[in-house]
């Protein structure tokens, strides 16, 4: 296997936030500002890489039928120290982070890759997975934050873009803020995915058109006689 | 039944592995989270007193509120004298959670300034507590030369965050409980203070 290709698809063909749709309740609760995203970003790779590593060096040794609360206690370890880390020498944004680094055990990305990539793969594969998935996630973070902040609150890291004048949209940075701002980044990271395919001739990873006969809004939820096959 | 043993086995050294990891970082990060748990502290009394040259975490003298709390109050003192103090005041009438801030007065009792610790308000709207439009207002400020100690919308004189009533009020009101708490203790807080830093010279680990 490739450790290039293990590494990149964690910005695209396998992005955590945009692709695989996983660990959003940091996604969508810590994104107020850009420093936000990509300080928990940053915290979810160590953990990340961390887990992976030592659950690839150990995964022999773990009976299949106690692999989760294997991982989990080692996700949670790997979180204590971070949060105590934190705490100790980057008190402001240990403060600004606050509730969400000890909720970092139960983002699905980390145990995903625990269960899904390094308790199959070597170690040197399972870091380099780590790192791409982790970074892959500190970075659409960090680009769902600095979207919110630039309209909810007229800056991006702190620097003013607007101006003074500008009167700020507080709804992006509250919290129905981070569903739209996510919606609205994946539909636009779709779409640029059917153009790159389409131009370099590849299938691109998502079909282009919806298709509606089994989409569930065009269904009666209570009329069971539609849900049959053929409809 | 062999098999149970097995799994029990590796689990317990997973686990027994993991605490010792832990019990080593959290040993080693004990001091420095005090440490800045402390600056933040000190930072905020630093800000809110009026000018002074002794050193502050020494002069802490705990006072009992009238609702039977310890509360920490940092004394600011000028060639021995104090001249103002800082005391913690924290507000349950906040949006979201507790409000915890510093209030720092000189010696009669007229605010210096006021600096917010923790809040959970809404980010945008009430967390603008934070912002020094609104905390700067209540300077120069004490319970004999203000007539109604609430916001506008109640009456009062202070100015109100645009949508975040309850968090201005939360803090306006907290003010000025913390002031008749200085006021109710203002012997303790301003006497015996020579006697105290004699008394705590020894045992001090802390410069500031």
């Amino acid at each position: 296997m490739d450790a290039g290709k293990e590494f990149i698809k964690g910005f695209w063909r396998e992005n955590p936030v945009f692709r695989l749709v996983l660990g959003l309740c940091p996604t969508l609760a810590v994104t107020t500002t850009a420093v936000n995203g990509i300080g928990m970003g940053l915290a979810t790779t160590f953990v990340l890489v961390s887990s992976n590593t030592v659950i690839s060096l150990i995964r022999s040794f773990i009976p299949k039928k106690i692999r989760i609360p294997a991982f989990i206690v080692t996700i949670a370890t790997f979180v204590t120290i971070v949060d105590l880390v934190m705490n100790g020498y980057f008190h402001a944004l240990h403060k600004s982070l606050g509730l969400f680094i000890p909720l970092i055990v139960v983002n699905c990305v980390i145990l995903g890759r625990a269960e899904a990539f390094a308790s199959k793969n070597p170690v040197w594969l399972s870091i380099v997975d780590g790192l791409g998935m982790g970074l892959g996630f500190a970075v659409s973070l960090t680009i769902i934050g600095a979207v919110r902040e630039l309209f909810g609150n007229g800056t991006v890291f702190n620097i003013s873009i607007f101006g003074d004048s500008f009167n700020p949209l507080l709804l992006v940075i509250m919290p129905p803020g981070a569903f739209i701002v996510l919606g609205i980044l994946l539909g636009l990271m779709n779409r640029i995915e059917i153009k790159i395919a389409e131009r370099s001739g590849r299938k691109p990873i998502i079909s282009k058109t919806h298709d509606c006969s089994v989409c569930v809004v065009n269904r009666s939820w209570f009329d069971l006689g539609s849900m049959e096959k053929g409809k | 039944m062999k098999e149970i043993f097995r799994l029990t086995l590796v689990l317990t050294v997973i686990t027994a592995v993991s605490a010792g990891v832990l019990a080593f970082v959290s040993y080693q990060t004990e001091e420095p989270i005090r440490k800045a748990l402390q600056e933040e502290k000190m930072t905020a009394a630093r800000n809110v007193l009026p000018p002074f040259d002794n050193k502050i975490i020494e002069d802490r003298k705990f006072v009992v509120n009238s609702a039977g709390d310890t509360i920490e109050v940092f004394r600011g003192k000028k060639d021995g004298k104090i001249t103002g103090a800082a005391f913690p005041v924290i507000s349950a009438d906040g949006y979201s959670g507790d409000i915890e801030f510093l209030v720092g007065v000189n010696r009669d009792g007229v605010i210096q300034g006021v600096e917010i610790l923790k809040h959970s308000e809404t980010p945008g709207l009430g967390a603008k507590i934070q912002s020094g439009e609104f905390r700067d207002q209540f300077g120069g400020h004490s319970i004999d030369n203000t007539r109604v100690w609430e916001v506008k919308k109640d009456g009062g004189e202070f100015e109100q965050i645009t949508g975040a009533t309850i968090s201005s009020r939360a803090v306006t009101r907290a003010i000025r409980k913390g002031l008749n708490f200085y006021e109710t203790n203002i012997d303790e807080i301003t006497g015996g203070a020579d006697r105290l830093r004699e008394g705590v010279k020894q045992g001090s680990e802390e410069k500031d």
